[in-house]
């Protein structure tokens, strides 16, 4: 053994791949069973995808870094699910790349905010969180209200993510930016389509209640509003738990 | 997929402990090996060394 | 500088650098509708800064000297004022958001690049890779070539390793501020920024073995063995953790190739090794190094100090799982995290206790002499931290401390008392030979420093034990009547206060940093101050030129 080691040592090629091999069991221990697991995400029938303004919304909230004080991830201790509602379930965020857990609540947990809120309360609170909420401490967003939402690449958006596995039609990628437009111009004559290709439960409305443009602001109060409704799992498993 | 869940995350947790257990011993040989106790006072009073210059 | 380098060696750099130069533009081309033609633009400007002073020199005369007679020092001196600067940068960005946690209308209310958001990220990545990270670069090439007694093996690799490792900091910081961010934490840059780092990370890694291939010692002193996990686990953490599908060629935009819990798993194996490897195994190697050097004693267990590399490789690795506690995440997988966790005590006051041991004996120099303070406080905290770091990670414990600012209180003991002390610590003992100077300018100001960095941290930490206790247990306080006590926002309010406080300890660490940077600026010119400082040169025999 020492003379093994003693060779190891003196070619520094040998003791980096010790490291290595070392280093490396227990991430391969933990993260390789994720892979292959069923248990780990549940399979739920009513799990649907993000729509095109969606992800875009989703995308803001990646880009704004809210998740440096916002969890999306109710733990299953009792404080929180009566705070936040029923804990969340791997298969919600099944779609989430990446993943949004957070690790800080400088600000409340956003797992279950969807329709918790009305629009214009979302709208207003971005725009300045003290003029809802005085005490806040959050910064405001008033850009978003400004900036135009950005769709023409939303296609190759939906196409990255159908490569990874996301269940995206070929026809849904290729109307993304059609759709995103829809989602927010209810009477347009696009939004039959969207729908028929979402799902009847997708939101359809003025999300940011401006008419002339499509705004960021549309895309995150969409999907802000969408927040822990992409399935009923957890809802139903809660009270059959209750039962 | 050829190896199900309940074998990987057996092997793996297994395996795991073993390996922990066989590097832990393997780790301490070396270090109390007799022979070795030279070296170790060598390269522990070495840095203390005059080193201004790299050695030719 | 440049004249260190042959004219062969001068034209390589220029080729290197037009090779880069070119993929910026390349970039820049593709991504001209996109935030991503910024950054195509920022390469470019990067390289042709950097190209200029090559350019300058290109005709100046050939180092007449036998290179191999000296260590290479110039890369490490750069490398040390790029820790400042990047010191500097990243504890102010700290500072503001702290601020702003506090009043939030303090700064430019409406602008998208100055939010909370983005701000936050440039401050993480601004003091751990910037700070950190260009202290690890420099103080591994200066212990790699003391402990080998061998000149590092290239002339413009080292550069290439650091002034790349610079450019891959400076599209991190100021992407975020644009908004190019894969909201990853402490892997926030987006996909070329990380394949840029994997190509700096991976000659980084081959120019250690290659200079480790050509030492005279037969024995690898240890502080190597850490550097050299630090550069190994983090191409490994870097690489997995990176894996992401850009939309298109001409988009800064990618997603990560791991979704929902495989994401969450991936994300804190990677951010828990990037606290082990990055802020973890690296300063250990410093410690090892400057600390027993400074006391001029050796280190006082070398064997335990083998005991505590291999505990710390292996364990760390399991212990990622334990930020997922009460999660969607697998019960046993959560299990192992903590197990895991707690037995990493064992490694980490190995070495705590060692550094803290081979002082002893020497508790006179600790008294007389700032530098060497800072090493021993940051062993003590090192030795606080990794106890707190266990304790957090059991599970009931957890339940209470998570997403609170007890994790953040956690995070700065560790990050302003472990990392940022020994790097200071390594930095004032070495500045002064590097630069051939007797000594630091002003020994007052190292104490200044040291004082700023104690009370500051201290008050810190304190401020954040306290709010994220109280923010934990107004979470979970129930009234008679079984419902619960306290609206969120309630314990918002009840966080003021400490918010308040912790700008202040923050601010107070940030003015240590200034002064520090003045000292050695002032060091680097040669000049030493006033003799009124002259009562406090250290007790220890002052440190001989080109130690």
């Amino acid at each position: 053994m020492p003379e093994f080691h003693r060779k190891l040592e003196r070619s520094s090629i040998g003791f980096v791949l010790a490291i290595v091999g070392v280093a490396s069991i227990g991430g391969l221990v933990e993260i390789a069973p994720l892979f292959t697991i069923d248990e780990t995400v549940e399979t739920v029938e009513d799990m649907r995808v993000y729509t095109p303004l969606e992800l875009a919304g989703r995308n803001i909230y990646v880009r704004e870094g809210c998740y440096a004080c916002h969890s999306q991830m109710i733990r299953t201790l009792r404080d929180e699910v009566e705070r936040y509602g029923p804990y969340s379930l791997a298969v919600e965020s099944q779609y989430d790349y990446p993943m949004l857990w957070g690790s800080k609540r400088t600000g409340p947990d956003l797992a279950r905010v969807g329709g918790k809120y009305s629009d214009e309360w979302h709208v207003a609170h971005l725009i300045n969180p003290r003029d809802v909420v005085p005490e806040s401490n959050m910064p405001g967003y008033g850009w978003l209200a400004r900036n135009q939402l950005r769709t023409d690449d939303l296609s190759h958006h939906l196409a990255a993510m159908q490569t990874l596995g996301v269940p995206y039609t070929d026809e849904m990628v290729a109307n993304a930016p059609r759709d995103a437009f829809a989602q927010a111009f209810p009477d347009s004559a696009m939004a039959d389509a969207m729908v028929e290709r979402y799902g009847a439960a997708t939101n359809v409305r003025a999300f940011a209640g401006d008419r002339n443009t499509l705004t960021e602001m549309d895309a995150l109060v969409a999907y802000l509003q969408i927040l822990g409704r992409l399935t009923d799992a957890a809802h139903e498993q809660a009270s059959a738990e209750v039962e | 997929m050829g190896i199900d869940h309940e074998t990987l995350v057996g092997f793996a947790k297994s395996w795991g402990l073993f390996y922990l257990i066989a590097m832990a011993i393997g780790v301490l040989i070396y270090t109390f090996w007799p022979r070795n106790r030279k070296r170790f006072d060598r390269a522990k009073n070495s840095i203390l060394d005059k080193d201004d210059k790299p050695w030719r | 500088m440049i004249a260190q380098l042959t004219r062969n060696e001068r034209h390589n750099a220029l080729i290197i650098l037009g090779v880069v130069g070119l993929a910026g533009a390349a970039l820049g081309l593709a991504g001209r509708n996109d935030l991503l033609g910024y950054h195509g633009l920022l390469i470019v400007l990067f390289s042709a800064m950097v190209a200029l002073p090559v350019i300058r020199a290109l005709d100046a005369p050939e180092p007449t000297l036998d290179r191999e007679d000296e260590y290479y020092d110039d890369p490490i001196r750069v490398g040390v004022i790029l820790t400042m600067i990047w010191a500097v940068f990243g504890m102010f960005v700290g500072v503001w958001v702290a601020a702003l946690l506090a009043w939030p209308e303090l700064t430019f209310t409406d602008q998208a690049w100055a939010s909370f958001g983005r701000l936050r990220p440039a401050h993480t990545t601004g003091v751990i890779f910037g700070f950190g990270g260009n202290a690890l670069i420099a103080t591994s090439f200066h212990v790699l070539q003391r402990t080998s007694r061998a000149r590092l093996a290239g002339q413009v690799t080292p550069w290439f390793v650091l002034i790349g490792y610079n450019l891959f900091c400076l599209l991190a910081v100021t992407g975020y501020f644009l908004g190019i961010t894969q909201s990853k934490e402490y892997a926030e840059p987006e996909w070329y920024a990380d394949l840029w780092l994997v190509i700096v990370w991976v000659t980084y890694f081959v120019l250690y073995l290659r200079t480790l291939a050509r030492r005279k010692e037969p024995h690898i002193y240890v502080a190597n063995w850490y550097f050299l996990a630090f550069i190994v686990v983090v191409a490994i953490l870097h690489i997995v953790n990176g894996l992401a599908v850009p939309i298109s060629w001409g988009s800064a935009k990618s997603y990560t190739i791991y979704s929902g819990v495989q994401d969450a798993m991936t994300q804190w194996w990677y951010g828990h090794n990037a606290v082990a490897f990055f802020l973890t195994a690296g300063f250990l190697g410093m410690l090892y190094y400057y600390l027993p050097k400074r006391a001029e004693r050796p280190i006082f267990s070398y064997r335990l100090s083998i005991i505590s590399f291999w505990g710390i490789t292996f364990m760390y690795m399991w212990a990622g799982s334990h930020h997922l506690h009460y999660t969607a995440l697998p019960h046993w997988v959560q299990t192992l995290g903590m197990t895991f966790s707690v037995m990493l005590l064992v490694p980490s006051w190995a070495s705590a206790g060692n550094a803290l041991l081979t002082l002893n004996g020497a508790w006179h120099k600790v008294r007389d002499d700032a530098t060497l303070r800072f090493m021993m406080i940051a062993a003590v905290f090192y030795g606080i931290t990794t106890f707190e770091g266990s304790f957090l990670a059991i599970r009931a414990v957890n339940s209470l401390s998570h997403y609170t600012d007890w994790t953040i209180g956690h995070v700065h003991a560790g990050a302003l008392g472990w990392v940022a002390m020994i790097t200071f610590g390594s930095i004032y003992t070495f500045v002064p030979s590097l630069w051939g100077r007797e000594r630091m300018y002003s020994n007052t100001l190292v104490e200044v420093h040291f004082w700023c960095a104690l009370i500051g941290t201290l008050i810190y930490v304190f401020a954040m034990w306290n709010s994220g206790i109280i923010q934990g247990l107004m979470w979970r306080t129930y009234n008679d009547s079984g419902t619960l006590t306290y609206s969120f926002l309630e314990s918002l309010v009840a966080m003021h206060p400490y918010y308040i406080a912790r700008t202040l300890g923050g601010l107070l660490f940030f003015i240590g940093a200034v002064v520090g940077t003045y000292n050695i600026y002032m060091t680097i010119r040669g000049t030493t101050a006033p003799r009124a400082a002259a009562g406090d040169v250290p007790v220890g025999r002052p440190l001989a030129p080109g130690e």
